[in-house]
């Protein structure tokens, strides 16, 4: 069925999945890719409240969807970052494995 | 498109969806899970484009699919990881704690959505009504333009801004680090790139 609740669980359903990879996963670009899975899961729920919200405007306004490009920059922003950290740290380390990072704890 | 179409079409793309997705954090090399990755983004572009979502569609399929990923390629290719050095994943007692706070997530999302006064209010029977239901302007890129440039323009100087500092932050953390103790040819290398 393709309803707002339907979209709603698909959102829930790649959330979760996003979060068992960002907490199993030794892998920091899969914890990365893990990131990047959750955040398409709110945005798959922003377009669907933004699109039923528009039956009840008269102007048939765009505030999910702009919600959403806030969130596509965002992403974009986050991967790059993430990704050059990641690359500082396997020239520092020369390794990608999260567990082995723990020093930085103390 | 409208009817038992648009639900098959929602069906398929849900389906590729969640199965890709669950490859990509299973999958033990990073190759495998950026390539279904970048199927996961398509199928997301397609329910975008079903919800009457043109625009943010193709920028799914150009900003995740296009940009994104490239960089997630050329990482991979720059760090060349091997099968003796992808790091081991954790045991099954790590998976277990993983899996279930995952499900208790998911589990407490669903109570919510189907105990919700708000979805249930909006829900509309037969699923997403058809555009012609909407107000025309909806999902029309003019107006979406018009409406992210007029009303909405203290969200794009955001985002442009945000952007810009995740560029210059990315290009200034990923710099070649000078070392402390320069040799000969680093204290060359430095004396070029100040007089640069």
């Amino acid at each position: 069925m393709f309803s707002l609740p339907a979209l709603l669980y698909l959102s829930a359903l790649l959330f979760s999945i996003g979060i068992y990879g960002v907490l199993a996963r030794r892998n920091i670009l899969v914890v990365l890719m893990s990131l990047e899975l959750m955040l398409n899961a709110v945005n798959i729920a922003l377009v669907g409240f933004g699109r039923v919200h528009a039956l009840s405007t008269t102007s048939g306004e765009h505030g999910g969807q702009i919600f959403t490009l806030m969130v596509l920059a965002v992403a974009a922003a986050e991967a790059a970052i993430g990704l050059s950290l990641l690359l500082l740290i396997w020239r520092r380390w020369k390794t990608i494995d999260l567990r082995e990072l723990c020093r930085l704890s103390g | 498109m409208s009817g038992w179409l648009e639900h098959l079409v929602f069906g398929i793309l849900a389906t590729v969806s969640v199965l890709s997705s669950f490859l990509v954090v299973t999958r033990k090399n990073p190759i495998y899970s950026a390539l279904f990755l970048v199927v996961m983004f398509a199928m997301v572009a397609g329910i975008f484009m079903l919800l009457d979502a043109t625009f943010l569609g193709f920028m799914q399929l150009l900003v995740y699919a296009g940009a994104i990923m490239v960089l997630y390629l050329f990482v991979i290719m720059l760090i060349n990881p091997r099968d003796e050095t992808l790091p081991d994943e954790g045991g099954t007692s790590e998976k277990a704690f993983a899996a279930g706070v995952s499900l208790l997530v998911f589990a407490l999302l669903t109570f919510g959505i189907s105990n919700s006064d708000l979805v249930t209010e909006m829900t509309t029977p037969g699923g997403i009504p058809a555009l012609a239901e909407v107000p025309a302007t909806h999902g029309a890129i003019e107006a979406f333009g018009y409406e992210l440039f007029s009303k909405h323009l203290l969200v794009f100087e955001v985002a442009s801004i945000l952007i810009l500092v995740g560029i210059i932050g990315a290009v200034h953390i990923a710099m070649k680090q000078r070392p402390a103790s320069a040799d000969e040819d680093d204290s060359n290398e430095e004396r070029l790139v100040t007089d640069v």
